[in-house]
């Protein structure tokens, strides 16, 4: 399905971009799975995630006039456009309230792995939304910096310079060939 | 520590903060983009804005002093915001600029201004907010706002099933009764009947279904404290949303 989405990609593009909701829809399916994890974790939120996505979707359908470049662009401008929703849902705190209940601590003594599983998630989540963003983009994506660096507006000079700086806030014995 | 071996601990601690999305998200978002209004040039829409803003603030002007008003808009049509039996009298100390105004006691009541034949539940969830002192319920419709909804507080928790007539009691001190008409919640809903809040909540304790039968859906919600709320529709997707005071 997805393979096929992707082949088809110019053509559904076209056909959105001429109005068909529809082939807009086709077109982003396969870049829901990232766009939600990428708000799960920038809100750690599962269920405000799949608000901030369904609304950022209907986000870029509206501002799809704007989308430079061809179907390849397509990823990173909708991410872009995912983590610029999650911002606005953080700002409006007294509607959308962001909150960490889900995020529970381990219950019980577990292992040193689970240990150090659980340090680093809850350092990850003593970061800010912004400072999540340009990892779980680079690590958890699996996208090239190019396209990080496209996704945060930034050059690959910075986007790489944001990710190490971040990462070091993780671990902060990391060396640039441990990130990179 | 190896570039792996970062990745994979990095992975791990993501997954386990987003989990996988709700399969049904990606139906969401397709039925919210077909019916999402159609695309228009910014300049349209800048239009639009600036014409929605001029009469809401026309609106208000013509009403007056809104900040001082009860906490609710007696009326009679279709809204997104509640009507109700008449409210508390307001506080002698009002607090300057409320955001949310809770009703606390009060019945209150939304109507659907075009409501499908019967408005199918598709989804209940509950979300402790802490941070901004409420919890909230949410009981999402797949097809449209319903005919009518009607929130009925009552000093306990005990409800009566629909149509069988048995008396539950729900967890908490106080309750709220959601009475939903024309809708069902066997069509699109196979959530959980019986939704107990754990740690993290402190206003809202249980949400029950309480019937669903002859186009009435019933809930039953378990309160601890005041009970007092506020609700609201939401629409994309349409969705009843009950907040609880909790601070």
């Amino acid at each position: 399905m997805i393979s096929v989405v992707i082949e088809q990609r110019p053509q559904m593009l076209a056909r959105a971009a001429e109005g068909d909701a529809h082939a807009f829809a086709a077109l982003i399916q396969p870049l829901l799975d990232p766009a939600y994890r990428l708000a799960a974790v920038m809100l750690a939120d599962r269920s405000t995630a799949e608000d901030a996505v369904q609304e950022a979707s209907i986000k870029a359908w509206r501002k799809l006039g704007q989308l430079r470049g061809d179907a390849g662009s397509l990823r990173s401008w909708f991410l872009s456009i995912v983590a610029n929703e999650c911002r606005m849902v953080r700002r409006q705190r007294w509607w959308n309230v962001v909150k960490l209940a889900e995020i529970r601590p381990t219950q019980g003594a577990g292992n040193a792995f689970d240990a150090a599983a659980t340090d680093l998630k809850s350092a990850l989540l003593r970061l800010s939304p912004d400072e999540r963003l340009p990892l779980v983009l680079h690590f958890y994506l699996d996208l090239p910096l190019e396209e990080v660096a496209r996704t945060l507006g930034v050059s690959t000079a910075a986007a790489k310079s944001r990710i190490y700086r971040t990462a070091r806030k993780l671990r902060s014995d990391l060396t640039l060939e441990e990130v990179f | 520590m190896t570039r792996e071996d970062f990745r994979r601990e990095l992975g791990d601690a993501f997954d386990s903060i987003s989990g996988s999305p709700d399969p049904a998200l990606s139906d969401r978002v397709r039925s919210a983009l077909v019916e999402a209004p159609e695309r228009r040039g910014p300049v349209w829409i800048a239009a639009l804005a600036a014409a929605v803003i001029a009469v809401i603030l026309v609106g208000v002007l013509l009403v007056g002093n809104p900040l001082n008003r009860g906490p609710l808009v007696p009326g009679g049509g279709g809204s997104n915001t509640p009507s109700a039996s008449p409210a508390p009298a307001p506080s002698p100390n009002p607090s300057p600029t409320p955001v949310v105004q809770y009703i606390c006691g009060a019945s209150s009541s939304f109507t659907g201004t075009n409501p499908p034949p019967s408005a199918l539940v598709s989804d209940v969830r509950t979300g402790a907010h802490a941070d901004s002192g409420y919890d909230r319920v949410t009981i999402e419709f797949k097809n449209g706002q319903p005919e009518s909804i009607e929130l009925r507080p009552q000093t306990d928790t005990k409800f009566m099933t629909d149509p069988r007539g048995d008396t539950v009691t729900l967890a908490g001190k106080v309750g709220l009764k959601v009475v939903i008409h024309s809708a069902d919640a066997h069509t699109s809903y196979s959530g959980s009947k019986d939704i107990k809040t754990g740690a993290g909540f402190t206003a809202l304790r249980e949400v029950r279904e309480l019937g669903d039968f002859e186009g009435y859906v019933t809930f039953g919600l378990g309160l601890s404290g005041t009970g007092c709320y506020h609700a609201s529709i939401l629409t994309n997707p349409t969705r009843l949303v009950i907040d609880f005071q909790t601070s």
